[in-house]
């Protein structure tokens, strides 16, 4: 037996806190999803988010950065890209196959000429339509995958492969960086975003299958979780791998060395070493501060005024 | 009775994982079934739950580390 539930949010802290509850509720058979995300990054469960984008520039685009609970690495999400859940009891040993599969023959009945590639892809040609990752717990495993139809490939490109900031020396996750393609563009006969999520669904979710939506006492659970856990500083920031940085060069004329550390997402050691900055006043600043963009931005504004903007980016 | 918790093997391919979060402390109690802690690998976060109900004595790794297959992890302090 396999059954859906409807979500139309976009919100990408909500959706990551839906599929949180959704594997927790429904713990019979198996559950299929479809949702969407308007644009964020969305990084995995154990990932540096310094090291894997440019929070600056995500700042000033106003992407929001969400940590989701399935290890892997960094996506990007927009509308023109379609998520999936898959929901199945764990047997034995991890499996890609068997979540993938089912996703696989189903896009192939649309007409998507999708293969897999690697351990957990999904491309065309040699290109990735989609990447995948899961979480296992409780004798269940929920599996999630993007599915690029539309998506600001330019975008994408932007915030996910360059700037890859080297000055953080951490563990945690590294993203792998794929060439990658959009499914509109492989159609032998066009369909819209809607048509494919559509299609998609009656494929996976047969027409006589339960199609749910949640009560309101079950949305409220999903709006506390949304807010309480997704939305924390404590699990987007303070789950961050331990790491040391450093890193220097030229601010406001001045040669500038940074170096701090941070565990649990607290700072410590730090050191701006810097004719054009306060040292004893950046270090009284930094150290037990969180590691937080907010919270940086705060400290550069006190420590240089007007030249904050250009500080942040010798601190991240 | 002392009883190690290790590293498992979650594919045929798996040499080792990343233990990337403690869910109990040393000192606290746990019931069989409840997660002890999460590894990761290749794009998994698995759960580990206690097989036995204890305490938990001794953490062997610290979050970040990466474990081979089959190493302790942990020691769970049973009745």
């Amino acid at each position: 037996m396999i059954l859906t539930v409807q979500n139309l949010s976009h919100d990408p802290f909500y959706n990551q806190a839906f599929e949180e509850f959704v594997f927790q509720t429904f713990r019979e058979g198996d559950v299929f999803l479809l949702w969407q995300n308007s644009p964020a990054v969305i990084v995995g469960s154990f990932q540096n988010i310094c090291r894997e984008v440019h929070v600056k520039t995500l700042r000033e685009l106003g992407i929001p950065i969400v940590r989701r609970m399935s290890g892997g690495g960094t996506v990007y999400h927009d509308l023109g890209n379609v998520n999936y859940t898959y929901i199945t009891r764990q047997e034995g040993l991890v499996d890609y196959d068997r979540c993938l599969q089912p996703v696989i023959d189903a896009l192939n009945d649309i007409g998507v000429p999708a293969r897999k590639n690697r351990t957990c892809d999904i491309a065309i040609g040699e290109q990735k339509i989609s990447g995948s990752a899961q979480r296992a717990a409780g004798g269940r495993v929920l599996h999630h995958g993007t599915l690029l139809f539309q998506s600001d490939l330019a975008v994408l490109d932007r915030i996910t492969t360059h700037h890859k900031n080297d000055c953080f020396q951490s563990k945690g996750t590294v993203s792998a960086i794929c060439p990658v393609t959009n499914i509109a563009d492989h159609l032998a006969s066009p369909m819209t975003l809607e048509d494919f999520r559509k299609r998609l669904l009656d494929r996976m979710v047969p027409p006589g299958s339960p199609r749910l939506t949640l009560t309101a006492e079950q949305e409220a659970e999903v709006c506390r979780l949304r807010d309480e856990k997704y939305h924390s500083w404590e699990w987007t920031w303070g789950r961050t791998p331990a790491f040391t940085y450093e890193k220097s060069g030229t601010f406001a004329g001045s040669p500038i060395r940074v170096a701090y550390q941070a565990k649990k997402g607290i700072v410590s050691d730090a050191v701006i070493d810097c004719d054009a900055v306060d040292g004893a006043e950046a270090a009284r600043l930094l150290n037990g501060a969180c590691l937080d963009p907010e919270c940086f931005d705060t400290i550069c504004r006190a420590l240089v005024g007007d030249r904050a903007e250009d500080l942040m980016d010798w601190l991240l | 009775m002392e009883k190690e918790l290790t590293m498992p093997k979650l594919r045929p391919e798996m040499e080792n994982g990343v233990l990337c979060a403690w869910l109990k402390e040393e000192g606290d109690t746990v019931a069989a079934g409840e997660p002890l802690f999460e590894i990761e690998t290749d794009k998994v976060v698995n759960q580990i739950e206690a097989t036995e109900s204890g305490v938990l004595k001794k953490q062997l790794f610290e979050e970040g580390d990466t474990v081979n297959v089959e190493t302790p992890v942990a020691i769970l302090e049973t009745k």
